[in-house]
């Protein structure tokens, strides 16, 4: 009996002993090889400013990809990241769009997002008039004091960044028959006032030991999303720029990691409303539409085109034109007379226009009769800015191409590393990107990746922007930098 | 129906939608074979016999009653390759589960035969992988009950040789499995979150063996255990936390599920040396026949996100189990055991499921036997299991087709202490 307790009750104790081992993993050692992070500087637009929802706001700039990043470095000798921050009180900034709810039209319509603008608690200190915008908001300014690392600035191209005057509210943009650089209001909340510092010269004073350099896509962006009227950057003219922009950062040693440009026919942007007014039209048995294409011109009408319904892209039928989001409230007047669509078209160009034009000399220059029929006569077309057509693709993508050939070769030369982001959203929009089980894909709203705008990401996408940059830097760099888990940032809410 | 075949089915049961508490192979049918490594194919130790080879049932000398219990504790710690916070590693909340096992084998005497009924849990598992952890989206919580009922004879052809056969009854299955839907709603943040709860139905097997003693000193045991699939029908799906506007409510409107998930048939050869009146050592070998479980499909009566079915692909692969084990009577009361295995993962590299988070496991074990005079008997045993530890890498779940699962790396131990009652006649 002695024995068995002996024996028992050292079993026990083994047993016990065991139970409480709780196996572990020796946490691996991170590393920030070859690169430093004591200084991280993000350049960039509204991308690295963390603009989201149509507007750049308080949440978008906390889960920026750049703060992102920094909290990672932060593991491998990185520094703080302070960012120009909304304060809380104007924590909505520039305001933005909200999902409020869905359309319940009655079967076979689908039903179709709501979004609203959120216009309290905004960080607009007033409007400046400037030749394009006669009610250009502009923005809070950063303190004094206050300093900032992420040198995001939305709407900025690589055509701007050597421009004086870029962020001064002085530079109101001239006259239409001798225009001048118009002012970026969130260039200019960043800035002293009435300095006429360049992006370049601001950044690279900055004097960073790392830098992420996500340039170019405003440069074709514009014209994508503008249905082909606004215009791309030359070649030249971006090739330039970033070599001279590259070199300067570069100068006193700094490493850093360059991101392409996506290809923007992929974005939510241009594939959400297509499928469904393809589906509409079939439905409807309506052979196809008509559009205008190209840029707009006061001497004569522009270009009339005809689109077969079944020329209208959809990823699961095939077809190549592309309609923007910013169509779906137009498209379901197409086939009623009514000139809602041209009269907003004419609101939205009128600042280009010397005044002497109005709507009556618009339209008629235009060749516009809208008690025609809307979208389905020569008289009264779907206008271009609502429609990127192969054409008008076919030349975005060539210029994207065209400028990330310049970063690619400019970054191979300067030894830093590249994320390419035209390969990934390609990647993204073919299969879906999976995170931690979840497939993101690039649908707007149910893809998790992109904002309510349909082209900017959502925090999610942002996060997963950080990890695929980190896998650039820690293969360029040799540096080993944990990634973050992007399904711990949101995609979209829904109500 | 063994331990680990259990386990790795309930595992499997949770799937795309599921967790698990063990892949845990521990075989816990019999007090004393858990304190030698498991074995017990090629040896008549006790009434457990009906559960390791029935065949050896008619050569257990004595009659009787036994029942035993274990506590499964398992300490998992995880590490993901797309972590928030990598400066620590996650760590399941732990919960202890305990299988049980009731034996009862009469006989004449002097006879040739034998019968019984065995009563075990092959698993009863829970898994809580807790809030927010990064694999949320694959399966959050399992739970995984069941009881197999086994009533088993057995015949003694000649006196070196006997057979036996045994009616596996799969009485009673329990599953609940908990995950995460990635779709966040706009009133509080909250994911949504889909919970299925089913009882299995009752499914007949079988268990089948053949003992054999050409030498005092060697005996020889082959058994082989039949397939079963556990099939859930009309199981409740439950949702929550998700978004109220009717295109999302729309997609997801499931209120049943069906599941069927096959526990593979396991063929076994054992052998048994007695160099000693006083010494026994058994060796092992366990085939199980995973590559059955191809994949974990679910259907529902409704869509879930949009379809009324959910796959995932498992393409497990047949797997050995070694073991070696042997006791010692110290005293005509005391007996002392120790053993150890060597069991191979049937889940190959980038398949690695939350639910049955498995890796090749190396077991060590220990144990004693008291009698309190003529009738009555205390086991004691006590098993550690170290899971190696095991990565796998996003890229490889690409590679696999697997990305419903979460890349990064497991490490798991498992400690069994147990306790065994006998009473002999």
């Amino acid at each position: 009996m002695n024995t068995f307790l002996k024996y028992s009750s050292s079993a026990l104790l083994l047993g016990l002993g065991l139970a409480g081992c709780q196996p572990e993993m020796h946490s691996p050692k991170y590393d920030q090889g070859t690169a430093d992070f004591s200084k991280y500087i993000a350049v960039g637009n509204s991308l690295t400013a963390g603009f989201s929802d149509g507007g750049l706001y308080l949440e978008g700039q906390v889960n920026s990809y750049p703060k992102i990043l920094s909290e990672q470095f932060a593991r491998v000798g990185g520094g703080a990241f302070p960012q120009a921050y909304f304060s809380d009180a104007q924590s909505n900034g520039s305001g933005y769009l909200r999902l409020v709810g869905f359309t319940s039209p009655a079967p076979p319509d689908e039903p179709s997002p709501i979004t609203a603008n959120v216009t309290t608690g905004l960080a607009v200190r007033g409007v400046v008039n400037t030749r394009t915008n006669p009610l250009q908001p502009v923005y809070t300014r950063v303190g004094a004091t206050e300093t900032y690392n992420n040198y995001g600035v939305p709407g900025i191209r690589m055509a701007d960044v050597e421009t004086a005057g870029y962020g001064n509210v002085a530079s109101t943009g001239g006259t239409i028959l001798n225009p001048t650089p118009i002012f970026n209001p969130y260039f200019e909340r960043l800035l002293p006032a009435s300095t006429n510092d360049t992006y370049r010269q601001r950044v690279v004073a900055a004097n960073p030991t790392f830098f992420t350099y996500w340039l170019g896509n405003n440069d074709v962006l514009g014209y994508a999303t503008s249905g082909g009227v606004s215009g791309i950057t030359p070649t030249t003219t971006f090739t330039d720029l970033n070599s001279r922009f590259l070199d300067d950062l570069t100068a006193r040693g700094a490493k850093g990691v360059v991101a392409t440009i996506p290809d923007v026919t992929t974005i939510p942007f241009f594939t959400t409303v297509g499928p469904t007014f393809r589906r509409s039209l079939t439905r409807k048995t309506v052979p196809g539409v008509v559009i205008t294409t190209g840029g707009f011109s006061l001497t004569g009408p522009i270009a009339r085109r005809s689109i077969a319904t079944t020329d209208i892209k959809d990823p699961a039928l095939g077809g190549n034109q592309l309609f923007t989001l910013t169509a779906a409230p137009y498209l379901p007047l197409v086939g009623l007379p009514g000139g809602k669509a041209w009269r907003d078209v004419y609101a939205q160009l009128r600042p280009n226009f010397p005044p002497t034009i109005t709507l009556g000399l618009f339209l008629t220059s235009q060749g516009i009769d809208t008690l025609q029929a809307f979208g389905v006569s020569g008289g009264n077309p779907i206008p271009t800015t609502l429609v990127l057509d192969d054409t008008e693709q076919g030349v975005a993508r060539t210029a994207t191409t065209e400028f990330n050939n310049a970063l690619r070769s400019k970054a191979g030369a300067k030894g830093l590393a590249v994320f390419d982001s035209n390969t990934f959203f390609s990647g993204v929009a073919q299969t879906g990107f999976v995170t931690n089980g979840v497939t993101n894909t690039a649908s707007f709203i149910t893809g998790n990746l992109f904002s309510l705008d349909g082209v900017h990401p959502t925090p999610r996408g942002y996060a997963v922007i950080a990890n695929e940059m980190i896998k650039a830097i820690n293969a360029q760099y040799g540096a080993s930098i944990p990634f973050v888990n992007p399904n711990a940032y949101r995609g979209v809410r829904i109500p | 129906m063994n331990l680990k075949q259990l386990l790795l089915a309930g595992g499997a049961l949770l799937g795309t939608t599921v967790a698990q508490a063990g892949g845990f192979q521990v075989t816990l049918a019999g007090q004393k074979n858990n304190g030698m490594g498991g074995v017990g194919t090629g040896l008549a130790l006790d009434q457990a016999s009906m559960f390791y080879n029935p065949g050896a049932l008619a050569m257990v000398r004595e009659r009787g009653v036994q029942v035993g219990v274990n506590a499964t504790m398992a300490r998992q710690v995880f590490r993901s390759q797309y972590a928030q916070y990598n400066s620590f590693d996650r760590q399941l909340d732990n919960t202890v589960t305990t299988p049980f096992n009731v034996y009862a084998g009469f006989g004449p005497t002097e006879g040739k035969w034998r019968a019984g009924i065995a009563v075990y849990t092959p698993f009863g598992s829970k898994l809580d992988y807790g809030y927010n952890w990064e694999g949320r989206f694959s399966l959050t919580e399992i739970d995984l009950k069941s009881v197999f009922v086994q009533p088993t004879v057995s015949y003694a052809i000649t006196d070196k040789l006997s057979v036996g056969a045994g009616l596996v009854v799969f009485a009673y299955g329990a599953v609940n499995l908990q995950r995460d839907i990635p779709v966040q709603n706009a009133t509080d943040g909250q994911f949504g979150h889909i919970e299925l709860d089913g009882k299995a139905d009752q499914k007949i097997g079988y268990n089948v063996g053949i003992y054999y003693k050409p030498l005092d000193k060697v005996s020889i045991g082959l058994s082989y255990r039949s397939q079963i699939d556990a099939q859930v029908k009309g199981g409740d799906v439950t949702f929550s936390n998700l978004p109220n506007s009717a295109v999302v409510a729309s997609r997801f409107t499931a209120s049943k599920f069906d599941v069927t998930l096959p526990l593979p048939a396991t063929a076994n050869l054992g052998i048994g040396v007695m160099p000693s009146e006083k010494l026994t050592i058994g060796f092992d070998v366990n085939y199980a026949q995973w590559s059955k479980y191809e994949k974990l499909e679910f259907t529902f009566d409704q869509p879930v996100n949009g379809s009324t079915s959910s796959a995932s692909v498992r393409d497990y692969k047949n797997s050995f189990t070694f073991r070696l084990g042997g006791q010692y009577q110290v005293t005509d009361a005391f007996t002392v055991r120790a053993g150890g295995s060597f069991d191979q993962s049937p889940v190959k590299d980038g398949y690695v499921t939350p639910e049955t988070p498995d890796a090749n496991r190396l077991g060590a074990t220990a144990g004693l036997s008291y009698k309190f005079g003529e009738h009555f008997g205390v086991d004691l045993s006590t098993q550690f299991v170290s899971l190696k530890k095991r990565t796998q890498t996003q890229a490889e779940l690409e590679a696999n087709g697997t990305t419903d699962r979460v890349a990064g790396t497991y490490k798991t131990n498992i400690v069994i202490p147990g306790i065994g009652l006998n009473y002999t006649f």
